[in-house]
């Protein structure tokens, strides 16, 4: 349904999305996992077609995307930013928004009444939006993303600063969704929410895709590891050379910064083994913690940092 | 076309919804134009101004001059102008103590030129700080001259004659040659009776006439003419408050998620620009109800008015859509607009009548569509077609506009 070819963008010295290239079928849900910075929000804008300047194609159901007007009729977009007039009440939004496409005017009152009724706002769509709580105005934000039944959903970060009940009414409606054929990219930079969502995760970071499946299939990328994270005081480089020689002896060394490290243990047998070593060099350590393989330990793995960094 | 009509009609919900800020830049403008016509008009009950006062210089002091005078003693125009006789410096010392409107000089050899019917010139000094006082004198003393003028020709042989008799001296004046040339302008008169005689009422008619409309000026008056200069300076905060909407929507990315859908941007931009006019035109004419309304103020030929208020409206529509395409954020545009505004008005008249200011800030005004706005209406008043603002303010408002739909394309995209 939507093929992403190499597209490139950046601004000025900074290189966004590099030869950034997706595939997304009917009725997939595509978590976009990703850090600040990574090239996510570019990438959404880039379909959205608010941004220029960018080398690459995009191709949705068989049509250039950028040259087809029509097909934005196709695709429904659900920005970061809160974007709906608060003045106005939840149906005149979506009147509004909803007229914008060129849904018939008879079905509009229709779908804003199902659509209102599908994100739980249909007791409060009278009232002025600005009254609305920070969940509710994200409910109403996704709402018009969808009023017109689009073919794509494209949403970014639809779940930041809202309370845990209101993430998961976003979350359960984009599972709906997905579930009844549109296809999703969704992203953001929380595990969990990819974890529960979506059928398929990309992992993006600095403009590219590092890696992409089922949360099954990335997690095999770390193989059966643990993953074991020391805070202590130390540089890193002293860190990198006292464990240099249990390389390939069921250690992996994953990232080494200053007072912080992480390490991929085939077995937590060896963990003495390497307390000894950075004892023995005089590195302190003030803390320990073991992980089992999830996607975190993934990102960690492919991109050499936290997610949170 | 579909889409910029449901943004426009969306808008003018949304700006209904919330229609304190429109309301008040209403109200302020019509009673501040209350407040200014409360202290510069009349505050007799009749309504009428108090007597104009000025200061009559004769140079002359010879037969015309004292015709001349004798104009300012009829009982009608004693009640219009509280007239002082003085020498020139006397004269002129009181108007910068602001004690005269005006000052008419009248030169010497006044009368005999006149006799011998050469042009003479009578000068009126104006006192710019008594705003439209002197203009009322001045439009007086035009009026005598023409009837004067107009005597004086239509008697030319009459007053030739009694020219030579001037060049006698005192004692020795043939008062009995006097006896035949007035005798003759007595038979002029009386085989034209049937044409002079309206003629000298209609004269004099029509002096009162022309000095009346403004002698009589009423608080109408005042407030008719204040009200277009606080009306255009609120309709430019107005139509920016509206038009502040484009700079907002890039920020809180509403602008973004529009152009993800299927609207063009010429679609939005001229929403945009149409709605900031439509907006400013229907406070304009809401503003002219109010005055109408509240102060009875008058706008002559409804047509003009109406003509001159879409283009106006149009120019402001203009000049914000560029203006917000050039600012890059909301307090920017915030910071930048109320000066702009207010030097508009300060120069544009206003917030003070133009012919009171110094040369360089009416030089600056030309700039400025208050200036262009109170002069057509102004004109519009007075019954005329407002020909020259309304073709200063169209064409500079098309090139304003051509600037700024490109610049808000560009800024449509990232």
């Amino acid at each position: 349904m939507l093929e992403i070819k190499s597209l490139t963008k950046s601004y000025g010295d900074v290189l966004a999305l590099d030869h950034f290239s997706l595939e997304l079928k009917k009725g997939e849900v595509l978590g976009l996992l990703g850090p600040n910075g990574a090239g996510k929000t570019t990438l959404i804008s880039i379909l959205a077609g608010s941004l220029r300047d960018f080398t690459g194609g995009v191709s949705f159901l068989g049509k250039d995307l950028f040259s087809d007007r029509s097909l934005k009729n196709r695709m429904g977009i659900v920005p970061q930013d809160m974007a709906f007039y608060e003045e106005l009440n939840a149906a005149d939004n979506l009147l509004f928004w909803g007229g914008l496409y060129d849904v018939p005017r008879a079905d509009l009152k229709k779908r804003a009444a199902e659509i209102l009724e599908m994100v739980e706002l249909s007791g409060r769509s009278k009232e002025p939006v600005k009254n609305f709580s920070g969940g509710m105005k994200r409910r109403l934000n996704t709402a018009i993303g969808l009023l017109h039944k689009p073919d794509l959903l494209l949403l970014d970060e639809p779940t930041v600063g809202i309370d845990v009940q209101a993430k998961v009414s976003i979350l359960d409606l984009i599972r709906k969704v997905g579930a009844a054929g549109t296809g999703v990219i969704f992203t953001t930079h929380q595990l969990a929410e990819v974890e529960d969502t979506c059928s398929r995760i990309a992992i993006m970071d600095r403009g590219r895709i590092l890696a992409q499946g089922t949360l099954v299939e990335l997690i095999r990328l770390v193989g059966e590891k643990d993953i074991v994270e020391i805070t202590g005081e130390f540089a890193a480089a002293a860190f990198s050379e006292a464990l240099v020689d249990l390389d390939g002896d069921g250690v992996e060394l994953l990232s080494a910064s200053d007072n912080q490290a992480a390490l991929a243990v085939s077995d937590t047998d060896r963990i003495p083994k390497i307390l000894d070593r950075l004892f023995r060099r005089k590195l302190a350590v003030t803390d320990l913690k073991i992980k089992t393989p999830n996607l975190e330990a993934v990102f960690l793995k492919l991109t050499g940092r936290s997610l949170r960094d | 076309m579909r889409r910029l009509w449901l943004i426009l009609k969306t808008d003018a919900r949304r700006h209904l919804k919330s229609p304190l800020t429109i309301i008040i830049y209403i109200i302020i403008p019509v009673a501040m134009t209350g407040l200014i016509g409360v202290i510069f008009a009349p505050s007799s009950g009749d309504g009428t101004l108090p007597p104009i006062r000025v200061v009559l210089v004769d140079r002359d002091k010879g037969l015309a001059s004292r015709l001349f005078l004798g104009a300012f003693d009829a009982e009608q125009v004693k009640k219009m102008f509280q007239v002082t006789t003085a020498g020139e410096a006397e004269g002129r010392a009181m108007m910068e103590k602001g004690k005269a409107s005006a000052m008419v000089v009248i030169p010497e050899r006044f009368s005999l030129d006149l006799l011998e019917i050469k042009p003479v010139f009578l000068e009126v000094v104006k006192n710019p700080a008594e705003r439209f006082l002197p203009d009322i004198t001045e439009e007086f003393v035009q009026t005598t001259a023409v009837m004067l003028s107009a005597a004086v020709q239509a008697f030319e042989p009459e007053a030739r004659g009694v020219r030579a008799m001037l060049d006698a001296p005192v004692d020795a004046f043939p008062w009995e040659a006097l006896a035949p040339e007035l005798g003759k302008a007595q038979k002029k008169i009386a085989s034209a009776a049937k044409y002079l005689d309206p003629l000298l009422l209609n004269v004099k008619e029509e002096k009162t006439k022309a000095a009346g409309a403004k002698v009589n000026l009423t608080r109408t008056d005042i407030f008719s003419t204040i009200l277009p200069g606080m009306a255009i300076m609120f309709l430019l905060f107005i139509v920016q408050t509206v038009m502040r909407d484009m700079i907002s929507e890039r920020e809180d990315g509403k602008l973004r998620r529009m152009l993800t859908t299927p609207l063009r941007p010429s679609e939005l931009i001229g929403a945009r620009i149409l709605g900031g006019w439509a907006m400013g035109l229907s406070i304009l004419l809401v503003m002219a109800a109010f005055g109408t309304m509240v102060y009875n103020a008058h706008w002559g030929p409804f047509g003009y008015f109406l003509t001159l208020v879409v283009v106006v409206s149009f120019w402001s529509a203009a000049f914000f859509a560029l203006m917000n395409a050039l600012v890059r954020n909301r307090n920017q545009a915030g910071v930048l607009s109320a000066p702009i505004i207010l030097g508009f008005s300060l120069f544009g008249g206003s917030l003070m009548n133009p012919e009171a200011m110094p040369k360089a800030f009416r030089a600056v005004g030309i700039v400025t569509p208050n200036r262009w706005f109170v002069d057509g209406a102004a004109a519009v008043r007075d019954g005329r077609f407002p020909a020259v603002p309304l073709l200063i303010l169209a064409v500079s408002g098309l090139i304003l506009l051509l600037l700024a739909v490109p610049a808000l394309r560009r800024r449509s995209t990232v």
